[in-house]
Order: structure tokens, then sequence, then C-alpha cells
């Protein structure tokens, strides 16, 4: 690979001192807060969307997702009544806002509304990652922990598809969506100055 | 001035969409059978052993089997995402996106997965004495808050180097002769 030019490295300036640091802890602290004190209700009008989203790959749709106590029940019009109803921990899927909070709590005013609003933007965004997370997630679930009838409606590509997407998310995907959505929205608010 | 900042917002982007391609295949790499067999399972289990030792020094005593330690009061099984591999491919994504000599990065890589690994270290060490001793605080000190700090030090490690990296080559531009 050449070399990359001045120029080149000019345009990605950031830096980590004392205050902005102080200010990620600060952030950090405060988005903890906020998460616990809304997670439940986040859980409800994710669950909904999902349900919207896992709904759009089936036919006839027969998925609901019911949200309560930390995780998401999966309910289909066709389980069997008496069978047990899988459950999906929610928080390893959203707790990730508190880091975008945490990253867009360094800007040098990080409650100055032009920050404020990209981070409301990028909030959004990341709302739109936990929403496909899930469906990986009931796909997933469908393709590999439902035996014959995995089998039976889900081919092998599709398996690994759905697995690795929602695999992928677990391992990176989480933590990557934050910082990526951060870079994406709030960079020019934490670089300083050209020489 | 329209100019240069259109053009240093694409190569923010490129950076992002460098990113978050060397991410995509370093994870497929690291989740790959053979590789995760050969090289992360016993990873696993080499952080599950030098947390059982530190946890021996502060007066735990445990007992390790493969990536489980456990004890009279408390067991964990250290599972993908608990190694500290998830922040260092974060961090070791982002440093080879970043334009930067490869000495340079190479330097960042090796220091940034020691931090990476003291931190996430002191993560597993923490979280057993509290599974051990405060079993109510144990899932949400492990989801929340521990996951999210190895994590936001990985992008602080990251944002130190880059403070680096500039100096470095603020230091070598004002050494070389100049050229025109």
């Amino acid at each position: 690979m050449a070399r990359p030019s001045v120029a080149e490295a000019d345009t990605v300036r950031l830096k980590l001192d004392g205050r902005s640091a102080l200010r990620l802890a600060l952030g950090f602290a405060a988005a903890v807060a906020f998460w616990f004190v809304f997670a439940t209700p986040y859980e409800r009008i994710l669950a909904a969307a999902a349900e919207s989203l896992v709904r759009v790959f089936e036919s006839p749709p027969v998925t609901r997702l019911i949200p309560g106590e930390g995780e998401i029940r999966v309910e289909r019009a066709d389980f069997p009544p008496a069978s047990p109803r899988p459950g999906l921990p929610t928080a390893d899927t959203h707790f990730n806002f508190v880091l975008l909070a945490a990253l867009f709590a360094m800007a040098p005013r990080p409650l100055r509304p032009r920050n404020f609003g990209r981070f409301w933007l990028a909030a959004a965004g990341l709302f739109i990652v936990h929403a496909v997370a899930i469906l990986f997630q009931v796909e997933s679930l469908y393709a590999l922990r439902l035996g014959p009838w995995s089998e039976a409606h889900y081919g092998r590509f599709a398996a690994n598809f759905w697995s690795a997407g929602f695999h992928f998310y677990q391992v990176a995907g989480r933590f990557a969506a934050p910082f990526a959505l951060w870079w994406l929205f709030a960079r020019p608010e934490v670089e300083t100055k050209r020489r | 001035m329209k100019a240069g900042a259109t053009s240093g917002r694409r190569r923010s982007l490129l950076f992002l969409a460098r990113f978050l391609l060397l991410l995509v295949t370093c994870y497929f790499a690291v989740a790959w059978r053979p590789v995760n067999d050969a090289v992360i399972v016993p990873f696993t289990a080499g952080v599950a052993r030098a947390a059982a030792a530190l946890l021996g020094l502060l007066g735990e005593p445990v007992s390790v089997a493969g990536t489980v330690i456990r004890s009279s009061r408390f067991s964990v099984e250290i599972e993908n995402g608990c190694n500290g591999i998830e922040t260092a491919l974060l961090f070791g994504s982002a440093v080879l996106a970043f334009p930067a000599p490869w000495r340079r990065r190479a330097v960042g890589l090796v220091l940034g997965f020691a931090a990476i690994q003291l931190i996430n270290l002191i993560r597993v060490v923490t979280l057993f004495w509290i599974g051990a001793h405060r079993p109510v605080f144990f899932n949400s000190s492990h989801t929340v808050l521990w996951q999210s700090v190895v994590v936001l030090c990985g992008v602080a490690l990251f944002l130190l180097w880059v403070s680096w990296e500039q100096k470095a080559r603020a230091a070598a531009d004002r050494g070389a002769p100049e050229r025109r």
C-alpha cells in the first residue's frame, strides 16, 4: 500500500485529552442511568418495529414479538399451544446505546443543539440496527432451533445467512455500530484545528 | 474551502468504509471454525488461566478447566465476546483503516492489543469477584458496564494512537527536507 499523503492524514485529525476523557466518563455514567430508566419502554417500541420487519419475510405473517421482563418472547400463531415460547434477551442487543451516548459526550460542547441533533440522528440509526439485529436473531432461531421444522423450512444457505448475521452482530457488530454511527454523524465535532 | 471540506468528508467516509470492510473480513477470519478451534479457544483458555492466577493472588481460590473458572461460590465460562477479541477486532480494524505508515500501525496494534487484554483481564477478575460476592449485580455489570467500558477503552486507545501518529508525522515532516 502506498504511503498516505500528509493531506490525507490531515483530514481525520482527532485527539483524546484529559477533558474529552472526563466528558467521555461523565457521558458514560449519564447514559447508563438513562438506559436503565428507559430500557423497558424502548423494548416495547423495538419489539413492535422488529415484529413488522420479521413479518416482511413471512407469508402468512404469524410472528408476534412480546416484550417483558428483560426479554422479547417469540409467539407464532402456528406454535403448538403447550410448547414453551422462546425468549430473546434484549439488553445484549441494545445496551450499545450507552456507547453511542458516551462517544457523543466527548465533543467539546456536548449539549450544543447541533451535537445533540446529530446524536439523536445517530440514535435513530442505532434503532434501525437494533430492529435488524432482532430480525436476524428471530430468523436464526427459526432456522436452527426448531428441529425438524427448521430443516423443512430453511435451506443450508438461509440457515447460515441468518445465523452468521446474528453472530456477527453479537461478536463485532454491536460494538462497531455505535462507533461507525458516531464517526458518521459526529466526527467533525471532535476534530481538532488544522495545522 | 468548500472543495477541501468535501474532500475531507470523502476521506472520512473512505475511512469508515475501510473500517467496516476490515471488520467484516477479520470477523470471518476469527469465526471460521479451524481458526476458532486452533487460535481463539486456546487463547480464551489462556485468558481464563491468567484471570485464575490473578484471582489466586487476590485471595480468591479458584480452579480452571478449559475456559471455565470455578470456585466453591461461583463459576463462569469465558466465551467469545468476553475474551477481549471483539474489542481487539474493532481497534485493529480502525488502526488498519487509518492512513498511517505500516510501522506506526504495527506499534499501535501490538501495544493496543496488550492494553485491551490487560483491561479485559481486570474485567474478568472483577466480574468473577462480583459473581462470587455480589451476584445480584452480576448481570448488569457483565452486560452493560464492563462490556461498554472495555469497548470505550478500545476507542480511547484508538484516539490516543491517532494523536501519537499525528505527532510522529508532524515531527517527521519537520525533519524532512522541503520538496517542491
